[in-house]
């Protein structure tokens, strides 16, 4: 039997039995889709006061998005050895552990002690850590500091393949490569679990669909061939370009589970439920910045202008970690830019989930209650692709925010 | 003296031509700013630089895939709580007598059974690890005499050459 027809089948009982829609109290579509959540394991959950007049900010980022992967190799520049670390795409938080391991494994047979680090991001911070961890005294030389730089624009999730690569631009063995940043990651983010300020945490996310998960309005579109390709453009021109690795850790990474039928909180016909790793921003900005100077690390606020200027240095090895930046500064014009909203309401620790629905997602942290259209244009990876507007735009925050306020003026809390 | 590794086979091309000499110091001029300066390197030079042979190195590949790689990686690139044996673990053996790497080796791995593995599996071992880390092969071997290994040390064939003592007022760069 077809998944599709046994979603059907589970959608008619569903119907008829309870009056209202419910795929998971069929044991075998619920075996299609993975486990059910045990009975009683939803706790009561206070719903989320999302209103476009309780927005206090709204960012945007550009997710630095090379086409081939990050850039992960040695340069010589003028009489110095550059370590490039830049282009993580939508994944640069999630890889950032691992791709600093990788590019501190590459300086370290240049036995040199003393390096420089360009850039201040989470890539940069990371890497300037993961580099006084081998024993190297490291200065950061920044334009901006961590609330400035683009990286505390992103939404601060574990999404390690979003937007990392093309699957037509990537060497083969680009897919190794990101498993090996992905599984050191996530190791390393776990040392930051249940610290002061909560740094790194997880919060259950609710995926929500008013259709069944598999149902067409779920799945990629058919690439249209008319609009050609990443090769034939130099832009990706549908979602199915881009390469998605995530099977490849699933052995760690935890899985979604059906809420099934009465365990359902929410005034939707599906419902799943998976935990995800978030970073608060303010923490584990903190954090880090704290194990940087703590390490005897040293912070130097200049620009470059053009790469010729790292001969000024006094350092030899150079890690460049300067993101988007890395188009301009490097010369890089393979950095397509991917646009990201988010908006942001106070915080509201009562409501301590995410949801996602209708292409838009909710996420509730330590420093504010974060909305984000994800899809809410159904282009998927697409969105946002080679729009380097860094502007914030209002009507899109407040259609985000519209979805979850409709949400939630339908949802009848139950009483624990 | 002999070329900086990372150069040598570029140098071995340009012998025989009668522009040699020009071609390398072109090369080494270039290449100067870039990474290493062999001219300048006061030849840290052991009483006898390791030397083993390709044969001793795929033997020990196959030691190694079938005893060491499912800790440190079939690439040698270890993992989040397993020690890499290239990048970190060249700057942690670097200069250090082959001895005590053979040593280490022999009486701490595999971790699962240290010791368990025969002299001369070792030796490849090592023979295998340098190749990795940038060591050429030669013809002489690697010998399985403790003695002898005392006498050389873990290349670092692509380290930084020391930095000179700039005159004062004066920027070490080179544009």
């Amino acid at each position: 039997m077809k998944r599709r027809n046994l979603f059907a089948a589970s959608l008619a009982a569903g119907a008829l039995a309870a009056g209202r829609k419910s795929w998971a109290s069929v044991p075998e579509a619920a075996q299609a889709m993975g486990r059910t959540a045990p009975p009683g394991t939803v706790p009561p959950l206070t719903p989320a006061r999302v209103h476009a007049d309780q927005i206090m900010d709204i960012k945007v980022c550009l997710r630095p998005f090379r086409p081939a992967g990050p850039r992960l190799e040695i340069e010589p520049v003028a009489d110095k050895i550059v370590v490039h670390n830049y282009g993580h795409g939508g994944s640069g938080w999630s890889l950032s552990w691992g791709s600093a391991a990788m590019a501190v494994e590459r300086a370290a047979p240049l036995m040199e002690k003393r390096v420089a680090v360009i850039g201040c991001g989470i890539i940069g911070l990371t890497t300037a850590i993961t580099a006084q961890r081998a024993g190297m005294n490291v200065t950061i030389y920044a334009r901006d500091m961590l609330p400035h730089t683009r990286s505390v624009r992103a939404n601060g999730s574990w999404t390690p393949d979003s937007r990392i690569a093309l699957i037509t631009a990537a060497t083969p063995d680009f897919a190794a490569t990101w498993e090996r940043m992905a599984r050191y990651s996530w190791q390393t983010y776990r040392e930051y679990l249940g610290l002061p300020g909560n740094p790194v945490d997880f919060r259950d996310n609710y995926i929500l669909s008013d259709t069944p998960p598999d149902e067409a309005d779920h799945t990629e579109p058919a690439p249209d061939i008319s609009k050609g390709s990443y090769a034939s453009t130099g832009m990706p021109q549908s979602e199915a370009e881009f390469a998605k690795y995530g099977d490849r850790i699933k052995d760690i990474i935890p899985a979604a589970e059906l809420l099934a039928g009465a365990d359902n909180p929410f005034p939707v016909a599906y419902a799943r439920r998976k935990p995800i790793m978030i970073y608060n921003f303010g923490a584990f900005g903190h954090a880090l910045l704290s194990d940087f100077y703590q390490a005897g690390g040293r912070i130097e606020i200049r620009e470059f202008h053009s790469p010729s200027e790292v001969a000024d240095l006094p350092e030899r090895v150079v890690f460049n970690c300067t993101g988007y930046a890395a188009r301009d500064l490097w010369g890089d014009k393979s950095l397509i830019p991917v646009r990201g909203q988010t908006a942001w309401l106070p915080p509201q620790p009562a409501a301590n989930y995410g949801v996602r629905y209708k292409g838009a997602a909710m996420l509730s942290k330590s420093d504010g209650l974060m909305v984000q259209g994800v899809n809410l244009s159904g282009l998927g990876e697409l969105e946002g692709v080679g729009n380097s507007m860094e502007q914030p735009n209002r009507a899109e925050a407040e259609q985000a925010v519209a979805v979850f306020e409709d949400l939630f003026s339908r949802f009848r809390p139950r009483r624990g | 003296m002999a070329p900086h590794p990372i150069f040598a086979k570029q140098a071995q091309k340009a012998k025989g031509f009668c522009t040699a000499l020009l071609a390398i110091t072109a090369l080494v001029a270039t290449t100067h700013a870039a990474l290493a300066a062999p001219r300048h390197a006061p030849a840290p030079a052991p009483a006898t630089a390791p030397s083993f042979t390709a044969e001793q190195a795929d033997h020990g590949a196959q030691i190694y895939a079938g005893t060491c790689a499912m800790c440190h990686g079939a690439a040698l690139e270890g993992a989040h709580d397993m020690p890499p044996l290239r990048g970190l673990f060249v700057a942690r053996w670097a200069n250090t007598p082959l001895n005590k790497l053979y040593a280490y080796i022999t009486h701490a791995m595999p971790l699962m059974a240290p010791g368990t593995l025969p002299p001369q599996d070792n030796i490849d071992i090592m023979a295998f690890l340098l190749r990795e880390n940038g060591t050429e092969p030669g013809h002489t071997p690697l010998p399985a005499d403790e003695n002898r290994l005392a006498q050389m040390v873990f290349p670092a064939p692509n380290a930084l050459p020391p930095v000179k003592a700039a005159p004062p007022g004066k920027a070490p760069r080179t544009r």
